[in-house]
């Protein structure tokens, strides 16, 4: 905590990567500010040391190679929802990505490293990343390493923020045929979701061969519903496999969260209905090849 | 929007101008009270309570002085030694209740989640905020009062120390018989009504910058005030100095809604510090702080007195009002206006209501657009709603079925009030023609579809608006000055402020016209105490009333000096000349002009000539004074405070989704009545923004307290005010009757609204879901809350089919 901080701008990743090592605590890694700012604005957070990471040129740009797609981590939102690779092969990320409030200014500067690092329950763009199967690979004094989103989001020990740069996220092209549907439940227009859920789903003959599912916005982790879309494998999309979906989600969700969005019991029987729609959306669009 | 095809294109009144001060902010060139910065400039920070009721053991300061940077540290205490508790703005010991002292910052006890308990002013605000944090203070923390009723309760806890209770004020408003009228109803409805606390939002936040002005030993304060001549009487008795070493400058407002009008701890704390320091001191509220300024909470016990058509026979309510800690802002004045404006536009004789006002550890409230009469429609709307239902009549027939006629004005309401003028039934039947309301009901009688529901609401509001409250500096008036400099030049000083809402381009329309000059001509000035006439400034939609009304009389004198000397130059009779937009002629004279600016040059330098015959310079100062309110009061000991009811019936059309309790607004129509419209854009860019607020209000807007009395709504992340996309188009109608004794029958335009378009709102999504017996009277209607007010009734449909 200081009030004279200062103020880093590195010009690579080995440099920044340098720099962070070399520090003691206190410092934070700033991308858009969209989320950090109005902390430090507000008080809450009084760092010694910005280190800006705007100019490290490892973390832009998007390719795809061998069915993976890279995307630089300060991509930011507006280039999410309209660069051509990501809207063949990731569409409900391009989706989730415009989905996000804040409108086009926030659009404009929020980057996808910020937005996954923040941890935020109630953000979209981690829900979809997990429902397609994401992996991140970070750097920490000077070394490298991948892993995957999930295992990320259930670490404490990434240092990420201060002592590690997520660098790129690396995203399975979605198959050709795949179903999907990101379903955003908020209480007005300018409100943060109350429940996200983000669906994918392959058909073969009217019948469901594989299915991924993540709620989002319900609880203070995002949920990984795969133990509710297992007993949809091998079945049609029915009226009933559609009511048991949307029983099984709620009892996924342990400890709801209670604030502005909505009350926790609500937030737990949203889980269900946002999780229902988000399938029932994406078995509608599965196989449209 | 409205038609706007019918105007006399000969005047500026009654035409869509283009507002003259719109330009500056929208091009980032508006002086906001933020961005003025004198030589020396110090800023503070102040500390707030973390709990609702607590008593301050100990504060230990030294921390934050040993800061460097920091200039001076102050707690409540030392406060207190320096300066007098804040005057009340509408003090509620003149009405018969109790009167707290209002300390600028706590002294030994704090009342209320985020009370002031100390400040830190330093060379910048950063350094103020960091040293703010090593302040050391020790609370007691106590048991906190936080709802309404509870706190009535004999034991409860007693927030002010030397109270008897919690109740600030109690108050019958009753008339003729209503215990008789209920022993002959056929029915009776019984409704309660929850109005939960919500807020006004300026973007701009409260910003005071106090210089203190060595040379006189006096004190210049810019100020996001509304109330500029009011708040320096304030400052005169708190800071113990005559007006005349005052000055308050309040320059453009982003947005004030009633929020900026005075009794803020914070106005002449920065005096203070200003004095003590020698240096201007400046503080600037953030988000978290605005949002601790509360308003409306409110419950209602409502009962209709109904006969066997649905006519209302009586009313009776008691409602208790939640205004929180004790402040010198005139916000508990709303609860008071919610009893004095039943029973609205019906005609009910026979009511029986009582207001109760209740302190507790909630943060104060302040003035919010609606001002309490708000309330008095959703309470009135919501129970009328419930008598339709329960009655089995059409939600529009039994309000068409009780209002006043129009040819009942001017009508004296069982409260005192004197009505001017309306058609209340008019208004309803446009609204609904406007919104398509039989082939709504059509759509509705198809029954929902995809789980669906639609719901027709309908609702009225009465907004008496220009009210004046005797003892206090709540006037009925206002003075204006016209200035007309010897190049022909325009300046309007007006005693009214602006909010922004755009009344200096109608009070400049008002004065082009009435002085014949052309509106680029005109400038207006406002906000000054130095400069400006006495005034009220800006409160319970006046500022065209009044402003407008006195600068028309002061223009109407200041051409009547310059047609004479236009006379003596033509050398024709007076009454031949003519002026017409800034060009003189003679009457049957083709081709004999003169310029405005030529004429005005001719009076400046032709003192002993042609100018003899008036009195320079071409200046006057007027008053609009309505003659229809009355202080004195009448047998029943009642007075009539406001000149003015604007009125406007609203009807919506509202979806459900009953899955998740989500409701989305599909149509909006409005018909309005303020009189004469001066210029329609105005007029529907208010009306549209309190629809705005009593949707966002109806349907999310709400702050929120944990168990403990900790505000939990801290940011516009928590407060989330409607965006374009929850809002239809309104269709937007005008209504109007004209006010028999205001200037050219103007009436309130700023502040109607709120309430009855929260009402349609509610009344909307309980139409909706009769199918399914949801009746929810709590707001707001969000969707967890409708979801839950299905799931409820659903269990009790389950629970009573097994019985
Ligand atoms: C008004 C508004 C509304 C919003 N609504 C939504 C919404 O509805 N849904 C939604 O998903 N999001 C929403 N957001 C959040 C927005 O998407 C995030 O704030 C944004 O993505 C964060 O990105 P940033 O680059 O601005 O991050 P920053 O604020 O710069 O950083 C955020 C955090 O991440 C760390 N960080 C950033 N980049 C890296 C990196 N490469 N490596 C390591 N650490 C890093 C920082 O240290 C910091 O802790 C909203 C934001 C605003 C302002």
């Amino acid at each position: 905590m200081s009030l004279y901080p200062s103020f880093a701008r590195p010009n690579s990743l080995a440099q920044a990567s340098e720099l962070l090592a070399g520090l003691s605590g206190g410092s934070v890694i700033i991308a858009g500010g969209q989320e950090i700012m109005p902390h430090i604005n507000h008080g809450a957070m009084q760092p010694d040391i910005y280190i800006d990471i705007g100019g490290l040129k490892e973390l832009r740009g998007i390719s795809e190679a061998d069915g993976v797609v890279s995307i630089g981590a300060l991509t930011v939102h507006r280039e999410l929802q309209g660069n051509a690779i990501v809207a063949e092969k990731l569409p409900m990320l391009a989706d989730a990505a415009s989905r996000a409030g804040g409108g086009r200014q926030v659009h404009n500067r929020a980057t996808l490293g910020g937005n996954l690092v923040a941890m935020h329950p109630l953000y979209d763009i981690a829900p979809a990343l997990l429902a397609l199967g994401a992996e991140v690979e970070l750097v920490k004094a000077g070394e490298t390493r991948r892993t995957s989103l999930a295992a990320l989001m259930h670490e404490t020990s990434h240092g990420l923020g201060s002592e590690a740069i997520l660098v790129r996220v690396l995203v399975p092209a979605m198959a050709a045929g795949t179903g999907w549907a990101y379903e955003k439940l908020k209480l007005s227009g300018g409100a943060y979701g109350s429940a996200n859920a983000a669906a994918t789903v392959q058909l073969d003959a009217g019948r469901i061969t594989a299915a991924t599912l993540t709620i989002g916005a319900v609880a203070d982790r995002i949920i990984d519903a795969a133990a509710a879309v297992q007993g949809l494998i091998g079945q049609a999309w029915t009226a009933a496999a559609a009511e048991q979906l949307e029983l099984r989600c709620p009892a996924l969700v342990k400890q709801p969260l209670s604030d502005q969005q909505g009350s926790g019991e609500w937030r737990q029987a949203m889980a269900g209905v946002v999780a229902r729609r988000a399938m029932a959306a994406a078995v509608a669009r599965a196989g449209q090849k | 929007m409205a038609d706007h095809s019918t105007i006399d294109d000969t005047r500026y009144v009654g035409q869509a101008v283009r507002t003259i001060e719109g330009r500056a902010p929208i091009v980032g060139a508006a002086r906001y009270t933020n961005d003025f910065v004198f030589p020396g400039q110090l800023y503070a920070h102040i500390v707030r309570s973390p709990h609702a009721a607590a008593r301050i053991r100990r504060i230990d300061t030294s921390g934050a002085l040993k800061v460097s940077g920091v200039v001076r540290v102050l707690d409540g205490a030392e406060a207190a030694a320096h300066i007098k508790p804040i005057t009340h703005y509408i003090d509620p010991a003149v009405f018969g209740g109790k009167s707290a002292e209002v300390r600028v910052m706590a002294v030994d006890e704090v009342w209320c989640y985020g009370q002031p308990v100390a400040v830190v002013v330093a060379e910048d605000k950063r350094t103020a905020r960091f040293a703010a944090q090593r302040i050391q203070i020790v609370y007691d923390v106590l048991e906190p009062v936080l709802d309404a009723e509870a706190a009535t309760a004999p034991d409860a806890r007693i927030v002010v120390p030397g109270w008897d209770s919690n109740i600030m004020m109690q108050a019958p408003f009753r008339n003729g018989d209503p215990d008789a009228a209920f022993a002959k109803a056929a029915h009776v409805v019984k409704t309660s009504v929850d109005i939960h606390r919500f807020s006004t939002q300026p973007i701009e936040t409260r910003c005071y910058n106090a210089v203190w002005e060595h040379d006189i030993e006096g004190v210049t304060l810019y100020a996001t005030a509304q109330n500029p001549h009011p708040l320096r009487h304030v400052l005169s008795e708190v800071l113990g100095m005559p007006e005349s070493k005052i000055r308050v400058h309040a320059p453009v407002i982003g947005g004030a809604f009633g929020m900026k009008m005075h009794g803020h701890p914070e106005e002449a704390l920065m005096c203070l510090l200003a004095k003590l320091t020698g240096r201007p001191v400046k503080w600037t509220e953030t988000r978290e702080e605005c949002l601790l300024i509360g308003a409306r909470e409110q419950r209602h016990h409502m009962e209709l007195a109904l006969d066997a058509d649905g006519v209302i026979l009586g009313l009776r309510d008691r409602y208790f009002a939640n205004v929180g800690a004790p402040s010198a802002c005139p916000g508990w004045g709303m609860a008071f206006l919610t009893g004095l404006t039943m029973p609205g536009p019906y005609a009910v004789r026979d009511i029986d209501v009582q207001m109760t006002v209740v302190i507790t550890n909630k943060p104060s409230w302040n003035a919010a657009r609606g001002y309490g009469k708000e309330s008095t429609a959703l309470a009135l709307e919501l129970a009328i709603e419930d008598a339709a239902r329960q009655l089995g009549m059409d939600a529009a027939e039994i309000r068409l079925k009780n209002f006043i006629r129009a040819e009942q004005f001017p009508y004296n309401s069982p409260t005192g009030l004197v009505y001017d003028s309306g058609d209340y039934s008019g208004a309803v039947l446009k609204a609904m023609h406007a919104i398509g309301y039989e082939g709504w009901k059509a759509r509705q009688a198809e029954g929902p579809k995809d789980g669906k529901y639609i719901g027709i609401g309908v609702a009225f509001e009465l907004t008496p608006e220009g009210g004046a409250l005797p003892g206090t500096m709540v006037a009925g008036y206002d003075s204006s000055s016209v200035r007309v400099a010897p190049d022909g030049s325009v300046r309007i000083l007006t005693g009214v402020t602006t909010p922004g809402t755009g009344n200096p381009t109608g009070i400049a329309q008002i004065v082009a016209d009435e002085l014949g000059v052309t509106m680029d001509a005109i400038e207006v000035t406002q906000g000054d105490t130095t400069t400006c006439p006495y005034g009220f400034g800006n409160y319970s939609g006046r500022s065209t009333i009044v402003g407008g009304g006195s600068a028309a009389l002061a223009a109407q004198q200041v051409r009547a000096k310059v047609v004479t000397v236009a006379a003596a130059l033509f050398d024709v009779p007076e009454a031949d000349v003519e002026l017409h937009r800034g060009v003189f002629s003679v009457k049957g004279q083709q081709g004999r002009t003169l310029t405005f600016k030529e004429v005005c040059y001719a009076a400046y330098t032709g003192a002993y000539s042609v100018a003899h015959g008036i009195t320079l310079p071409l200046e006057a100062t007027a008053t609009f004074k309505p003659s229809n309110i009355r202080h004195t009061p009448d047998e029943n000991g009642r007075i009539n405070p406001y000149p003015s009811y604007s009125n406007a019936a609203y009807v919506t059309v509202c979806e459900v989704d009953v899955e998740t309790g989500k409701t989305k607004v599909l149509a909006f129509a409005a018909a309005h009545d303020c009189g004469r419209v001066i210029n329609p854009v105005l007029v529907e860019g208010q009306a549209c923004g309190a629809i705005s607020f009593g949707v966002g209000g109806a349907m999310f807007e709400a702050i929120a307290f944990d168990s403990s009395g900790r505000q939990l709504t801290r940011s516009f992340m928590d407060y989330v005010m409607p965006r374009s996309e929850d809002l239809p188009a309104v269709k937007m109608v005008h209504h109007d009757s004209p006010n028999p004794v205001t200037y050219m029958g103007l009436k309130g335009a700023g502040e109607a609204g709120v309430g009855g378009s929260a009402a349609a709102v509610v009344n909307a999504i309980n139409n909706a879901l009769i199918p399914l017996g949801v009746s929810l009277n709590t707001l707001p209607l969000s969707a967890p809350n409708v979801w839950g007010a299905i799931q409820a009734a659903r269990k009790r449909g389950q629970r009573e089919a097994a019985e």
